[in-house]
């Protein structure tokens, strides 16, 4: 056990942050807003936390980071990226379909530029030495699953919500959610800010968790790979995400463990070691083609309802609610 | 302000552009409480743009709309509905993937008082009895004319003292057309006030008190429906 959690106690870790981020791009996508920003804003989150901790609070790599004080870090940075949020989301959001896509991508390279040309953001060495709150990989889960969890919960509730209700109207008719008296651009401004303040406050943890932050991080790739997540997983319901940032999160250390088996031919292990990012892709490739809504959809939840009946009472509670 | 001091509905020189093209020129029209109006015209005419100009999802060159003697132009969609102006669209425009019931709710986006929206639900219900069947079924599901009546209960859920129809014939059988209109007059003996875009003049002229002829973006004639409905020059380009 104990060697397991020294092996793979950072893959855990990063799968629960990734999921976070698989969520912070569907919550726009609960608009209708296909935006690819999340990794501009965890950029930006990660250099909060990098610079805060080292020049601000004055730690240095010896020291335990206290974790209270990466709390008041996630709170600043969730504040920066709202107002970021905003200032981009008003214009932006003016924009449909693939254009959003294509500028929000745009902000992920201004946000990358301008770090690797900006002093205090070390330019393109990046910044070094990030101060840890945990001395072990693997402890940072006592911080990240209840985050992970929290936003599962936050989204949920979200989507049952008068809030969430305007969302799904947005999502399915721009239009004819205005003649209803949805304003349409508060709304789905809302929603941006919602997914930029999430991948911020994931940014914070991660730049902890690497020690170090970059420019390496959250950048156009990054924005693919999460966008993989949230198609693979399902982009209707808000546990799709999920399930996809978590499994391809895994998949490719999974496929590394499975060069290891005892007695597999060696050209098949060496495959498996050196082809498994080939075998990761096929894999994207071919899961699209067989779960062209995702590996989870609603309709999972409707056959999992009409199995599972609840007393009316409590159902009509909750469709009022 | 009073029912009887002037029109609910009053809009003047009004003119909308998409992009260089005029849609609208010089449209001036009034709908008294109580009334059925309707525009008629051909298709591109400029009557759904006329709707969506009234309820603000699209934006005017110049011209005056007062609703209620609220100047409209200054208005965002949701206080045009806060005020009592709800919008059926053309093409239904029901929300597919999400219930009937869901739908409905989010017709009374605007409000917040429960009881009264709890209450409204169970009238569209009794008065659309096929929706109660089907409460929990998506919309997409429905058939045509249940979407029609669904677009229109989802209107009728903010509780209009004006409701703008566009098209509610569009697509459908006789038989539902002839239902659908059978609910409007109902409505509007119950107080709702109505202005109707149809492509169907002669059924709209059978309906409304009065008419506009809308054509190229301009009003050509204007009178009461059942003079409009014998006009020769009307029923030579609408009636045939």
């Amino acid at each position: 056990m104990e060697g397991f959690i020294t092996t793979y106690g950072f893959l855990m870790v990063t799968m629960t942050l990734q999921a976070m981020l698989a969520l912070s791009l569907y919550l726009p996508l609960m608009a209708g807003q296909l935006s690819l920003a999340s990794p501009g804003f965890y950029a930006l989150g990660g250099f909060v936390a990098a610079v805060m901790s080292k020049s601000v609070f004055g730690f240095t790599n010896q020291q335990v980071f206290p974790l209270p004080l990466v709390f008041v870090e996630m709170a600043v940075a969730a504040a920066i990226c709202a107002v970021v949020a905003i200032l981009i989301g008003v214009p932006a959001l003016r924009l449909r379909g693939i254009y959003l896509a294509l500028a929000t991508i745009a902000f992920v390279e201004v946000v990358r530029v301008v770090a690797l040309n900006l002093e205090i953001t070390g330019q393109a060495i990046g910044i070094f030495g990030v101060p840890q709150p945990f001395s072990r990989s693997f402890d940072y889960m006592a911080l990240t699953l209840p985050m992970l969890l929290l936003a599962i919960f936050f989204v949920y509730r979200l989507e049952r919500s008068r809030v969430g209700r305007a969302f799904s109207a947005l999502r399915e008719d721009e239009l004819a959610a205005a003649a209803m008296g949805i304003n349409p651009t508060r709304y789905k401004v809302l929603a941006f800010v919602m997914g930029a303040v999430l991948a911020g406050i994931v940014g914070v943890v991660n730049a902890h968790l690497l020690n170090t932050w970059n420019t390496r991080q959250g950048t156009f790739d990054v924005a693919i790979l999460v966008l993989a997540y949230v198609i693979i997983g399902g982009s209707r319901t808000f546990l799709g995400p999920v399930a996809g940032g978590l499994l391809l999160t895994a998949l490719p250390e999974v496929l590394r463990a499975a060069a290891g088996i005892q007695g597999l031919p060696a050209p098949v292990a060496q495959f498996l070691q050196d082809g498994r990012l080939i075998i990761f892709g096929v894999l994207i490739a071919v899961g699209t083609l067989f779960f062209p809504q995702g590996l989870i959809t609603p309709r999972m939840f409707r056959r999992w309802r009409a199995a599972h009946p609840q007393p009316a009472a409590a159902r009509r509670k909750e469709a009022q609610a | 302000m009073g029912k009887h001091d002037g029109p609910i509905l009053k809009v003047e020189h009004l003119n909308v552009n998409y992009g260089a093209i005029q849609a609208l020129r010089d449209v001036s029209f009034e709908v008294y409480a109580g009334e059925i109006v309707t525009l008629i015209g051909a298709n591109g005419a400029g009557k759904s743009t006329t709707l969506r100009a009234l309820s603000r999802i699209i934006r005017c060159k110049s011209g005056t709309m007062t609703y209620e003697g609220q100047n409209l132009a200054a208005m965002r969609p949701d206080m045009v509905v806060k005020a009592g102006m709800a919008h059926s669209p053309e093409g239904r425009r029901v929300l597919s993937r999400l219930s009937v019931y869901d739908n409905l709710t989010l017709g009374a986006y605007t409000r917040s008082d429960r009881d009264g929206i709890e209450a409204d639900l169970e009238q569209q219900f009794k008065r659309f009895p096929r929706l109660a069947e089907r409460r929990k079924q998506l919309a997409g599901t429905l058939s045509g004319g249940e979407q029609q009546m669904l677009a229109i209960a989802r209107a009728l859920m903010s509780r209009p003292k004006l409701l703008l129809l566009d098209e509610p014939s569009l697509g459908l059988a006789p038989i539902i057309v002839r239902e659908i209109f059978n609910i409007i007059r109902e409505l509007n003996d119950q107080g709702v006030t109505i202005l109707l875009v149809e492509q169907n003049a002669q059924l709209a002229l059978q309906t409304a008190n009065r008419g506009y002829v809308l054509e190229a973006g301009a009003i050509k004639f204007s009178g009461p429906a059942h003079e409009l409905a014998v006009d020769e020059r009307v029923r030579q380009a609408y009636l045939g």
